[in-house]
């Protein structure tokens, strides 16, 4: 059972089912609208980049699809259900979305290991310990067992966003949701954190990323978009999106990012 | 000069030790009252309550903090001296009684701004990363947000214990036993007016002084500690 719940989202047969579906979605902030009507539909089992340049709405298309930002207008179905409405009990519907932050966010005032099993326990999704078990595999298998009993403080910038990761892996979510994760470190740590979500990826898990590392898009997306002005202005694989651009936009930003 | 101190303490240090037990029991009642209603008023502050477009608790609360903040600690005492027993006629509540009630109501509404700060002082991305995990509001704030809070809010809290030691010396007005009303209690038989009062100083200095020291090696042992 255990090794089914490393591998969150694959559940075979359903895979390619809509997952998450955003219609019309607004958000202002004060006078400045952000967001100006975005569609998209991401399925099970895919792998979506949201690259952009700064202030075009990335992020805050990322935090609005668990509610950490509310929408003006729009709609967002998670797994079928309207999460916008307001009688919907959002909890439940985030415990199956994790989401790791830019600053990492780890709780400074929990151990390593209680940083990861705090929730799934709390939240009484499992025992203790069960908990403790999936939380030794999940440190052990980003090297973060050793730290097990450490607080947070004693980490590197990379083992936090790794140890921000499998905080959210715990509670065996059907998304995972990543706002620029690399951002707010190191150069030298980039490549750790990178590798923990590609071998992730690789578990078949859904997963949204607003990125600015090209090549690490590139090389696991299934699917790009490029969101500029509010907008999703142009989407498409990989491939196509960074060689043959078809929007003025993407071009003069990939242009700038690329060269 | 020096001799009339020495003379003075030697006849009368056990009235000083006493008002000083007075003035330190008095400040602690005051700032454990002051932190439970501080507390309250906080979380008063913090409801969602709301009847249209108005909250109801926020609002006394925010009036509460106001009025204290913005009145002379002096005139709350007079306040309470005179109001407290016509109010309660039926406890019959003596002088130090109404003055330790004076004292804790001004002590809550600054307590309540401490936890507040403390509180604002976590970093928001700490409630998004507890909330992001499916945690309710009140569970981020029980296990995340609070056990941080609680790291700026201590030492805040022990200053506010330093402030009050200070603040019981005007309950002297109203003679009520501490080490200001023991001043003028020996002042007023002796004919002396400086030499008794460099005594209480000095031990009004002695006490807040090691006192934040106190507090300053907490904070540090606070800030290396893991947690």
């Amino acid at each position: 059972m255990s090794e089914m719940n490393l591998k969150p989202g694959v559940h075979g047969d359903d895979k390619g089912a809509e997952i998450i579906r955003v219609e019309n979605l607004e958000k202002h902030f004060g006078s400045l609208q952000v967001l100006k009507g975005v569609n998209q539909v991401i399925k099970k089992g895919e792998v979506v980049s949201v690259i952009g340049p700064s202030g075009g709405g990335k992020s805050t298309f990322l935090r609005c699809l668990n509610l950490l930002e509310t929408p003006d207008g729009g709609q967002i179905f998670f797994e079928g259900t309207d999460i916008t409405d307001k009688k919907v009990d959002i909890n439940i519907h985030r415990q199956k979305m994790g989401m790791v932050f830019q600053h990492f966010n780890v709780f400074p005032n929990m151990t390593v290991g209680e940083n990861v099993t705090m929730a799934p326990v709390l939240l009484k999704k499992k025992t203790k310990e069960e908990a403790e078990k999936l939380a030794d595999e999940l440190l052990d298998r980003v090297g973060l067992l050793d730290k097990k009993n450490a607080y947070p403080q004693k980490l590197s910038g990379g083992q936090k966003q790794r140890l921000a990761i499998i905080r959210a892996l715990a509670m065996e979510p059907d998304v995972m949701l990543f706002d620029e994760p690399t951002s707010a470190l190191d150069p030298e740590m980039v490549g750790e954190v990178l590798t923990v979500i590609k071998e992730l990826v690789k578990t078949g898990m859904t997963t949204v990323i607003v990125t600015h590392e090209m090549g690490f898009a590139r090389e696991v997306s299934d699917r790009v978009l490029f969101m500029d002005g509010g907008v999703i202005a142009e989407e498409g694989a990989p491939e196509e999106l960074f060689d043959h651009p078809k929007n003025a936009r993407t071009k003069e930003f990939l242009g700038k990012v690329l060269h | 000069m020096i001799d009339n101190i020495v003379r003075v303490w030697d006849k009368y240090w056990i009235l000083f030790v006493q008002g000083l037990g007075v003035t330190l029991l008095l400040s602690l009642i005051t700032v454990i009252c002051g932190c439970l209603l501080g507390f309250l008023i906080t979380l008063m502050r913090m409801s969602k309550l709301k009847i249209f477009q108005f909250r109801p608790l926020n609002a006394i609360a925010a009036v509460y903090v106001e009025i204290i903040r913005g009145t002379p600690i002096l005139l709350q005492l007079y306040f309470f001296y005179f109001m407290l027993p016509s109010l309660l006629p039926v406890l019959n509540p003596s002088k130090i009684v109404c003055c330790t009630f004076a004292l804790c109501l001004n002590s809550a509404a600054y307590v309540s701004e401490v936890i507040r700060a403390g509180i604002q002082a976590v970093d928001k991305g700490q409630t998004e990363a507890a909330r992001s995990l499916g945690l309710d509001g009140k569970q981020a704030m029980i296990h995340v947000v609070l056990p941080q809070a609680l790291k700026n809010i201590l030492p805040a809290l022990c200053n506010e214990f330093i402030m009050m030691i200070k603040e019981t010396s005007l309950a002297s007005t109203f003679f009520v036993g501490e080490l200001m009303s023991v001043y003028r209690t020996i002042s007023g038989a002796l004919y002396l007016t400086i030499e008794p009062l460099i005594i209480v100083g000095i031990i009004y200095f002695i006490v807040t002084f090691g006192l934040s020291k106190g507090v300053l090696f907490m904070e540090k042992r606070m800030s290396v500690s893991a947690a």
